[in-house]
């Protein structure tokens, strides 16, 4: 049988092994599983059948433990004498150490002992020298002065020279433990330097440096730190001028120089005050350390939501086309370009000022202008993901300037059904959500004067397959019906006034005749005329509200619901003012002017002129009562 | 690859240690520790209270845990300690430091057959006991010296005078004859054996509470605090109680009891007892009633853990509803402890809580711990008081009594709400014991530490005040 190894024989290929070992390798293979689960108990590895372990079980080696090393007799330990290199006194303290044996090779790389090979033959006379552990050995770096250097610079009020002295000393002792230095700081005045005092004073010709009472003043840490640290600045002064020190020395010296014991001190006694609060202070302290985490978290929440709703709204018009010069504009797209971004800027400064409120609500109205959401254009797929929201915008605003964009021709747009745009919101919304949002007007009349302008077209509520077609379609449906609408409304408010000027003038028509009648029949008549009109007042002031509310949609701004309201309480109240105060028609008047003059104010300029034709009507009536 | 086991020496650049068979004394009130540097637990630890047996006009000592409990006839059990927490009766002190170190360690040096007392007539009657004749020892006088070359590093209470060290260092190097010889503050070796070179030390022992700053491995002595409510009193509360208890608590010692019957609860003892022609002294009986207490202490003996203080009214009722603990005398008496249990070790803590009469005056409210620790802590510069309060460590035997640490870590964190107190009470039982013997092993055992001993030679240059200058 030709199996493969056979013609890989007979071709001489390599990874033929020969037929004997291959059948060797077999039997070990098979042989492998027992050998392979070693580290586990007997029992556990029955249990694993003929499948290996799941996870790899690895074999305990036996490493641990060094092997012992049997070669040759025991070695033998000696107690070495030896002399230790930081004492002065040679004291001789015995260790063990391994015996030097005559065969270097059998040596120990640790053993210090054997620096001689001789030593092995006399341990009793050989003294080890260890300096194993001298350089523990360390001696702190003091600053030292002479008599005179003390004399001349050194000298204190407050601290005798014997004193300075003592406190050098402790300094050294304890290697500038300040608080150990300070802990056993004990000086006392020696008493034979009360004695000494005549013999010392004419030699060191300095009767400050060996005070003879001195005085025995407990020191607190500030006062040794200042002391020292005052005359290491000097010595080291005296030692190196300020000119010549370098970096790290002017900064010891500054350091030096600079030591303040009040400062020090004042320190010290606020962290003793710190430490020492009572369990109610901590618990405050924890509370109110939780409470300002608790706060900085809303903060920066706060900033973070502020910062990316900045980042969504329009940003201040972008000063680099500005800077750039007209010179940008001169082709038509460039001036097209520009047209829109500025229409877009209006229109979406509008939506922040009337829609701010409502949040998440003001970008997605600025997809109003845009054609379609569902369908990106490359450029901005390729684009929009990876910018921030403010690169993006930029990018979008100018994307002439900055990138290069293939325009497909009209026809090919409507072949791959892509569309391009100004530019783009964040986010995704749906066609449908779109369709839904253009329904909705300002008002809540304007928006059902829509709904019901479109019921009457026979326009369902939900359009099934919006697409970027069907939502231009409806868009431009939207607008005409809004317009419609505000034709209607200005139709309707023009009959009003027709109609109010009608009865105006019927009655003046009637006066002309009642002249000739009698006063009584003239005064019932006129009553009747004026509760008529009287009568007739609310409506019109209805419409006039109706009016403004179209004027507010109309112009898109979003003040005029709340203008609205507030301008129609104020009509009631002068409805109200007038009725009580009918006499009094000077009076009334004047309020009435001051109740314009206020609403002017209130109001923007485009509603000025139906608000001055109502209280012009207004005044009229007055003025004939 | 040469990995250390039981045969091989240790790296010498691992632990820096190079030993020099020194041996480490640890002298206390209760149990006397001697050992060699280098090892984990002393060799050898011995009772502290020695035995004295006057006979005409001489008196003979007995030493070890084995002598001192057996009730010879007018047989004293005395401590060489004085109140004060300083040795008082040097004598006796060496002697019995002399038997903790040559009883275990060195052995009694081999002297001449015909001087070294074993030829000679057996003539204070004590041949059976295996305890080392001192005096036999002393009055030759050509004997070996104990120490001959072994250094010796000795603790010493924070408070130790003057005079006391200078003592040490003389009994060291005149009458044991050691080559080398340091002393060191138990405070600073109770540090080092929890690998601490800052912290406060907190010691609880048989005749003493101490708190100890140690900064950097040296003792803050300004702030060294020491009170006499430790473990002695503890159990002097215990007497109390039994004492005030209705009916009063009998307590027999062991010695005293031949046998004894299973009784119930509360009833009284039936025992037979022991009667001696001629009894030990009543030291001797104090002595053994102090273990039968220790006893106690160990088995029932609990402080108060929970909220506040066990004054308190409503901790009272909460500790009455806990379960007791039973215990039973040597005679077979036993009771079950309720509430009294916590009682015992209170005055630890809250010295209002402590009962009192006569015999034992009320402790001072600046001897309880927590105050002991508030007093340390002020003695200390402002800002290591952190570092210290966060390195706490707790020794002595009598830190043992259950939920000790619990309620010195609740003291702690009302004195000191601000800081982070952190308590480092070694697990282990003769690690908590014996914390300074292993920090002196530990010191002992360093390289770095040799150059630091008083050898014979400058002892006898500068004299005894020698251990001021140098052991600081």
């Amino acid at each position: 049988m030709a199996s493969g190894r056979d013609v890989r024989e007979m071709l001489g290929l390599p990874g033929f092994d020969g037929p004997k070992t291959a059948p060797a390798a077999k039997r070990s293979k098979a042989a492998v599983p027992g050998k392979k689960i070693q580290g586990v108990a007997r029992e556990v590895a029955a249990l694993y059948g003929e499948r290996p372990p799941p996870v790899a079980v690895y074999e305990e080696k036996k490493s641990y433990r060094a092997k012992r090393q049997s070669t040759g007799p025991a070695k033998k330990w000696v107690l070495q004498p030896f002399t230790n290199q930081a004492r002065s006194d040679g004291l001789v303290l015995k260790h063990w150490r391994r015996k030097p044996t005559s065969l270097p090779t059998a040596q120990s790389g640790e053993d210090i002992a054997i620096d001689e090979p001789n030593s092995g033959e006399n341990t009793d006379v050989y003294i080890e020298d260890s300096g194993e552990f001298l350089r523990y050995a360390v001696q702190p770096d003091m600053p030292t002065f002479s008599d005179e250097e003390y004399n001349m610079h050194l000298r204190s009020d407050d601290w005798s020279r014997e004193e300075t002295d003592y406190l050098f000393q402790m300094i050294s002792d304890f290697a500038y433990r300040w608080p150990v230095v300070w802990d056993r700081y004990e000086y006392k005045p020696s008493s034979n330097s009360h004695l000494s005092t005549a013999q010392d004073v004419p030699d060191m010709e300095n009767p400050l440096a060996t005070m003879p009472y001195a005085p025995s003043k407990s020191r607190s840490v500030e006062d040794l730190k200042a002391r020292f640290y005052d005359i290491s600045a000097k010595l080291m002064k005296l030692r190196i001028p300020e000119v010549q020190m370098d970096a790290d020395q002017y900064a010891t010296y500054e350091i030096l120089t600079k030591f303040d014991p009040v400062l020090e001190r004042n320190r010290k006694n606020l962290a003793a005050a710190l430490m020492n609060r009572n369990m109610d202070e901590v618990k405050e302290e924890e509370f109110l350390l939780a409470e300002l985490q608790r706060i900085n978290m809303a903060a920066n929440r706060l900033d973070a939501e502020r910062e990316e709703l900045r980042s969504r709204l329009e940003a201040p018009v972008p000063n680099t086309q500005v800077s750039a010069g007209l010179a940008s504009f001169t082709s038509s797209t460039a001036l097209a370009q520009l047209f829109s971004q500025l229409f877009q800027q209006d229109r979406s400064k509008k939506r922040a000022a009337g829609g701010g409120g409502g949040g998440g609500a003001g970008p997605g109205r600025l997809s109003l202008s845009a054609a379609d959401h569902l369908t990106n254009t490359p450029t901005s797929t390729s684009h929009g993901g990876a910018l921030s929201g403010v690169n993006r915008r930029q990018s979008l605003a100018q994307p002439a300037i900055q990138t290069p964009v293939r325009h497909l021709s009209p026809n090919a747009e409507l072949r791959y059904n892509v569309s391009t745009h100004e530019r783009l919101t964040s986010g995704i919304t749906f066609g449908a959500d779109k369709l839904l949002k253009m329904r909705q007007a300002k008002s809540n009349v304007q928006t059902q004067k829509i709904g019901q302008a479109l019921a009457q077209l026979g326009i369902a509520d939900i359009i099934s397959i919006p697409t970027a077609r069907v939502g231009d379609a409806f868009e431009s449906l939207i607008t005409k019906v809004s317009k419609l609408l505000d034709v209607r409304k200005v139709r309707e408010k023009e009959e009003g006034e027709c109609r109010v000027l009608e009865a105006m003038k019927a009655r003046r028509m009637s006066e002309i005749q009642g002249d000739d009648d009698d006063d009584d029949d003239d005064n019932r008549t006129r009553r009747e005329i004026q509760d008529s009109q009287e009568r007739e007042s609310p409506s019109g002031n209805g419409e006039d509200d109706d009016d403004a509310d179209a004027d507010a949609d109309a112009d898109g701004d979003a003040d005029g619901d709340v203008d609205v309201d507030a301008e129609g309480e104020e009509e009631e109240d002068e409805d109200a003012e007038g009725e009580d105060v009918e006499s009094q028609m000077q009076q009334s008047t004047r309020q009435a002017s001051e109740a314009m003059s206020t609403r002017a104010t209130s109001t923007g300029h485009k509603r000025s002129a139906s608000v001055l034709s109502q209280t012009s009507t207004k005044s009229n009536k007055r003025a004939r009562k | 690859m040469n990995i250390p086991n039981s045969s091989t020496a240790p790296n010498a650049g691992e632990y820096a240690g190079d030993e020099v068979s020194a041996i480490v004394l640890d002298p206390g009130y209760s149990t006397t520790r001697a050992g060699f540097a280098g090892e984990d637990v002393p060799k050898s630890v011995c009772p502290s209270f020695y035995g004295q047996i006057d006979k005409d006009s001489s008196s003979h000592y007995l030493f070890g845990e084995n002598a001192i409990h057996d009730p010879l006839g007018n047989l004293q059990i005395k401590n060489p300690w004085g109140s004060d927490g300083i040795v008082e009766n040097w004598d006796t002190a060496t002697k019995v430091w002399e038997y903790a170190i040559t009883s275990r360690l060195t052995g009694s040096r081999p002297s001449h057959p015909a001087k070294n007392g074993l030829n000679d007539a057996n003539t204070n009657g004590n041949g059976e006991s295996v305890d080392v004749d001192m005096e036999g020892l002393e009055n030759l006088e050509n004997t070996e010296k104990p120490l001959g070359d072994s250094p010796l590093l000795m603790t010493e209470p924070g408070w130790n005078s003057v005079k006391a060290r200078e003592k040490y260092i003389e009994i060291a190097m005149e009458e044991w004859g050691t080559p080398a010889f340091y002393v060191q503050k138990t405070g600073v070796l109770a540090a080092f054996a929890s690998g601490k070179a800052s912290g406060i030390v907190i010691d609880v022992g048989a005749s003493h509470t101490s708190i100890t700053p140690v900064l950097d491995g040296m003792v803050l002595r300004k702030g060294v605090q020491k009170s006499p409510l430790a473990g002695n009193f503890v159990s002097n509360q215990i007497r109390l109680i039994f004492k005030q208890a209705q009916p009063e608590i009998p307590l027999t010692p062991h010695y005293l009891v031949k046998s004894k019957t299973q009784v119930d609860a509360g009833t009284p003892a039936q025992a037979t007892y022991r009667t001696y022609d001629i009894p030990p002294l009543d030291s001797f009986r104090r002595n053994e009633e102090e273990r039968v207490l220790t006893e106690f202490k160990e088995s029932v003996v609990e402080v108060w853990s929970g909220n506040g203080r066990f004054s308190n009214a409503a901790n009272e009722e909460m500790a009455a509803r806990l379960p007791g603990r039973p215990f039973e005398m040597p005679d077979g008496w036993n009771q079950l402890f309720g509430a009294e249990r916590y009682r015992a070790a209170e005055g630890l803590f809250d010295a209002g809580a402590a009962l009192h009469d006569a015999d034992n005056p009320k402790p001072k409210d600046e001897h309880t711990i927590p105050r002991l620790i508030q007093a340390a802590v002020q003695q200390v510069d402002a800002d290591q008081r952190p570092l210290l309060l966060s390195n706490i460590v707790v020794t002595g035997g009598s830190t043992l009594l259950y939920k000790f640490n619990e309620r010195l870590n609740n003291e702690l964190n009302v004195i000191y709400p601000s800081t982070r107190n952190k308590l480092i009470a070694p697990g282990p039982l003769v690690e908590r014991k014996y914390a300074a013997w292993i920090g002196g092993s530990i010191l002992a055992s360093l390289g770095s530490f040799h150059q630091l001993w008083i050898s014979r030679k400058e002892y006898e240059e500068h004299g005894t005040n020698i251990v001021e200058k140098r052991c600081r």
